[in-house]
């Protein structure tokens, strides 16, 4: 092509300062509605939702996908659980009305709601609930469907019902994790004859039958996906004070994948509900009255897991240096809003078990440095430290599953320049990332959700093919037998116990290095929405949800 | 004449079944150099904590366990019979995916192609007959000014403007007329740029023929003459462009898609290539390519309508184009 002339230049340069001008004028101008507050009063019958969420890619086949958070969305709406798990870890009854251990928790004996039916009318009894077990537990590799990742299936024996309103669960060993995991959103009820059909009919929406407060009314592939309220719905969780049908008519899911265009179309009023908003948008939005949510769910937090095997992590005294190099007040204020909470453990706060070592995750850069003159890790020429010829540094690959963490890593990495740590950076997609985890650099960033602390025993070490986070092997003596001991615990109170010597001990050794509770669901809601409320897995209820006039 | 131009067309078209096959293949190849799977990659989200041992039994499930040679022989034969198999991803079959998308993406480059002719042939003409100096000397910067916004910048302020502040559309709708006709415009205006800037050149070539001066001596008007004389012989690149620019709009449609939430092919390729969802992936190349071939075939048969002088001996001669694979 030419050369431009200086008047192309000119034109060119004009052009970029017209549309950012323009763009910069509509953010600014974006009309902020009066804040409608969030008022109380009588929940209003009818209204239809629009939810805009980034994608729904994962596909329809429950075990296989309900585990996504975009996915989860739905599935909460269409079908019911047995048991409810609230923000604060706490169960109570759903489609299970009681239950009893027995046996040092190796049985458990679940009471269902009796008259519940799926949406074709065939009752969700007994024979149901066994078939949903079998499958959490096991899955049906015949069909490519995996089981359900937490659901306790290692040593789940089998289930039977006993009649048609209770069924009777046999482990091996003490499950104690069993109830909760009933409250998880994986473990979604289907009638059997959707479990039995072969996986493309699995991923037609259309035949996932559930027992939930609504029903699919229409659906398209990765754009668009109606649900419509059931008239006869009468058994909604108690601990939601509603059980009969949702006040809404309709929701629908959208998909528009820009997080800018999902935020504007709510506060234009053309949506109702964005999932997953800029964290840095929170506080202009709600200065214009819109609502906005940043449920965590139960689980671990938000921070790294650490390679012990290689270097540098395989020096503990590298481990506690960044366990006090890391500024996480800094990280707040920085890269969050006052919607975030430090950790205070490795696991979140709501979590009932968790206990507040905020004392062991102070910033102390003096006492990082300390720990690294002892160790032998003198300052270089360049700043950092080097030992036997070697510097000391590694790479962080923020998690693309929480896309905030890229700026938080950016500030670790400037933070633990002060004590001489060098943290190089590599951003990766979904993909990389899951071959960076099976790599398990230094340190990486992994959580997970779950309901019972019971899980956390699956992690730590390779005993019983556990997950091995921190490649310790069996190495660790102390941590093999509070694996063990959390893992076989039948009652909660010396559970706990042990959980609490595990949390402070994982900190003092810099196994796992915590940075803030994890938000990984965002909701941004139209001021009129009312009576959302959010489970221990962070999703939003629309059961309860109505529209003030 | 007929024979010879039967053997040409037999030609073109095994060779468009070659292009199509080595689309096909490459896109395979591409992929399985990439590290992980959809299956894999969903596994292992830590989120599911299940162990090795479960992923790889759901792998081998999928054949995905196999070595990649074998993968691809496997993955060919299904294709030459005509079973375009399901997505990794969703489990949903590929031509379902594929004959939901593709309406909406026909009506997107459809219209973004019209629009662009349209703006491309007044850009052109203005540039060549407005009066005075300045006005066709800024229509003349036009098309760089086109091409220096980038696609989704002009998306974002059409979406605020139009859909936000005037509601002349809604987001949650895009696949209505209006919404599909700003969507076209994003789609449109940079694509319109090259061929307005090839209509400019042409037209400024054209009119210094002396068979211009002719017109022009006998008191033809500007406007015939620009429609009587001179556009044929200016199309003719312009011609060879548009096959081109097939290629651009479907590379566009995945931004403009993007932003304006229409689920179309755009939209599919963007997850089929986070998520490696080869099948699906394999597919829509394979359905480009067949596009693009089409196309450029439809472009030579046309040339030697716009100017006699390329004879279909000539044309067979020259060769295939690339095969572009859309990002």
């Amino acid at each position: 092509m030419k050369n431009p002339t200086p008047l192309r230049r000119v034109l060119r340069g004009l052009a970029v300062v017209v549309a950012s001008t323009a763009l910069l004028a509509a953010c600014a101008g974006s009309a902020a509605p009066a804040a409608s507050g969030t008022g109380t009063g009588e929940p209003v019958e009818g209204g239809d939702l629009t939810f805009l969420i980034q994608g729904y890619d994962g596909g329809w086949v429950s075990s296989k996908s309900s585990i996504s958070s975009y996915e989860g969305n739905l599935w909460g709406e269409i079908t019911d659980k047995l048991v409810y798990a609230d923000e604060a870890g706490e169960l109570s009854p759903w489609i299970a009305e009681s239950w009893e251990e027995l046996n040092g928790a190796t049985e458990f004996v679940l009471n269902l709601k009796e008259g519940v039916t799926f949406s074709d009318g065939s009752p969700l009894d007994a024979a149901a609930v066994v078939a949903n077990l079998d499958l959490w537990a096991k899955g049906n590799p015949d069909l490519g469907i995996p089981k359900v990742g937490l659901f306790p299936g290692s040593n789940y024996d089998r289930a039977e019902a006993t009649d048609s309103s209770t069924v009777h669960v046999y482990f091996s060993s003490p499950a104690l994790g069993f109830i909760p995991t009933l409250g998880y959103h994986g473990t979604i009820l289907l009638s059997p004859e959707t479990l039995a059909l072969p996986l493309e009919e699995q991923a037609d929406l259309t035949n996932q039958i559930g027992s939930g407060p609504f029903t699919v009314k229409s659906w398209e592939q990765g754009d668009s996906y109606v649900l419509q309220k059931r008239a006869d719905y009468e058994w909604g969780p108690e601990a939601l004070g509603h059980t009969g049908p949702a006040y809404l008519d309709t929701i629908t899911y959208k998909v528009i994948k820009d997080t800018a265009v999902r935020t504007s179309t709510v506060v234009s009023g053309q949506a109702d509900v964005a999932f997953n908003i800029e964290p840095q948008e929170i506080e202009s939005l709600k200065a214009q009255g819109f609502g906005v949510a940043t449920p965590r769910y139960l689980g671990f937090t938000d921070g790294f897991q650490v390679n012990t095997s290689i270097f540098p992590t395989n020096d503990v005294a590298v481990r506690q240096a960044i366990q006090s190099g890391i500024d996480r007040q800094e990280i707040l204020d920085t890269v969050y809003t006052e919607d975030w909470t430090a950790a205070t453990s490795f696991l979140q706060g709501n979590v009932p078990e968790t206990g507040d070592y905020s004392d062991l995750l102070a910033y102390d850069p003096e006492a990082s440095e300390q720990l690294l003159d002892d160790a032998g890790w003198t300052v270089g020429a360049d700043g950092y430290r080097v030992k036997d010829g070697q510097t000391l540094e590694f790479t962080l690959s923020p998690n693309p599953y929480v896309p905030s963490t890229q700026a938080e890593d950016e500030l670790i990495a400037q933070q633990l320049k002060t004590i001489g740590i060098k943290v190089n950076l590599k951003v990766v997609d979904v993909s990389g990332y899951a071959a960076i985890q099976a790599d398990k650099p230094p340190l990486f960033q992994t959580s997970r959700s779950f309901v019972d602390v019971g899980t956390v025993a699956g992690v730590l070490t390779s005993q019983n093919g556990g997950e091995d986070w921190w490649k310790l092997g069996t190495s660790d003596e102390k941590l093999n037998e509070l694996s063990t001991g959390i893992a076989t615990a039948s009652d909660r109170e010396s559970r706990a116990v042990l959980a609490d010597d595990l949390q402070q001990y994982v900190l003092e050794q810099g196994y796992s290095i915590p940075t803030v509770q994890l938000v990984q669901r965002l909701y941004l809601t139209n001021p009129k929405l009312q009576g959302v409320s959010f489970n221990g897995l962070a999703y939003a209820n629309f059961y309860t949800a109505w529209f003030s006039e | 004449m007929t024979g010879r131009y039967g053997r040409y067309a037999l030609l073109r078209a095994a060779q468009a079944v070659i292009v199509i096959l080595l689309a096909y293949v490459l896109t395979f190849l591409v992929i399985s150099v990439l590290p992980g799977d959809p299956i894999t990659n969903t596994l292992r989200d830590p989120q599911n904590g299940l162990s090795e041992d479960e992923i790889q039994q759901i792998v081998a499930h999928y054949g995905l366990d196999k070595q990649a040679i074998i993968q691809l022989f496997l993955s060919l034969g299904r294709f030459v019979t005509g079973d375009l198999g399901f997505s990794l991803q969703s489990n949903l079959p590929v031509a379902q995916l594929l004959g939901d998308s593709l309406p909406s993406t026909l009506a997107l480059a459809g219209t973004a192609l019209l629009l662009a002719v349209v703006f491309a042939v007044v850009i052109a003409y203005g540039a060549q007959y407005l009066p005075g100096r300045v006005a066709p000397g800024l229509l003349r910067s036009v098309p760089s000014l086109f091409l220096s916004v980038p696609n989704f910048v002009i998306g974002l302020v059409l979406i605020e403007l139009f859909a936000f502040r005037l509601h002349a559309f809604t987001i949650i709708d895009p696949d209505s007329a209006v919404a599909t006709f700003f969507a076209a415009l994003t789609l449109a205006i940079p694509v319109s740029a090259p061929l307005a800037e090839i209509l400019i050149a042409n037209l400024d070539h054209e009119s210094r023929q002396e068979y211009v001066l002719v017109a022009r001596s006998r008191g033809l008007t500007k406007t015939r003459l620009f429609a009587r004389h001179l556009v044929k012989p200016s199309m003719l690149p312009a011609v060879a462009m548009v096959a081109l620019i097939v290629g651009e709009l479907l590379g566009g449609a995945v931004i403009t898609e993007t932003i304006f939430g229409r689920d179309g092919i755009g939209t599919l390729v963007q997850k089929a290539v986070t998520s490696q969802d080869v099948p699906v992936l394999q597919a829509v190349v394979s359905l480009a390519a067949v596009v693009f071939v089409v196309v450029n075939l439809a472009a030579d048969l046309v040339s030697p309508l716009l100017d006699p002088r390329l004879q279909p001996d000539r044309a067979a001669a020259r060769t295939e184009p690339g095969v572009v694979v859309p990002a």
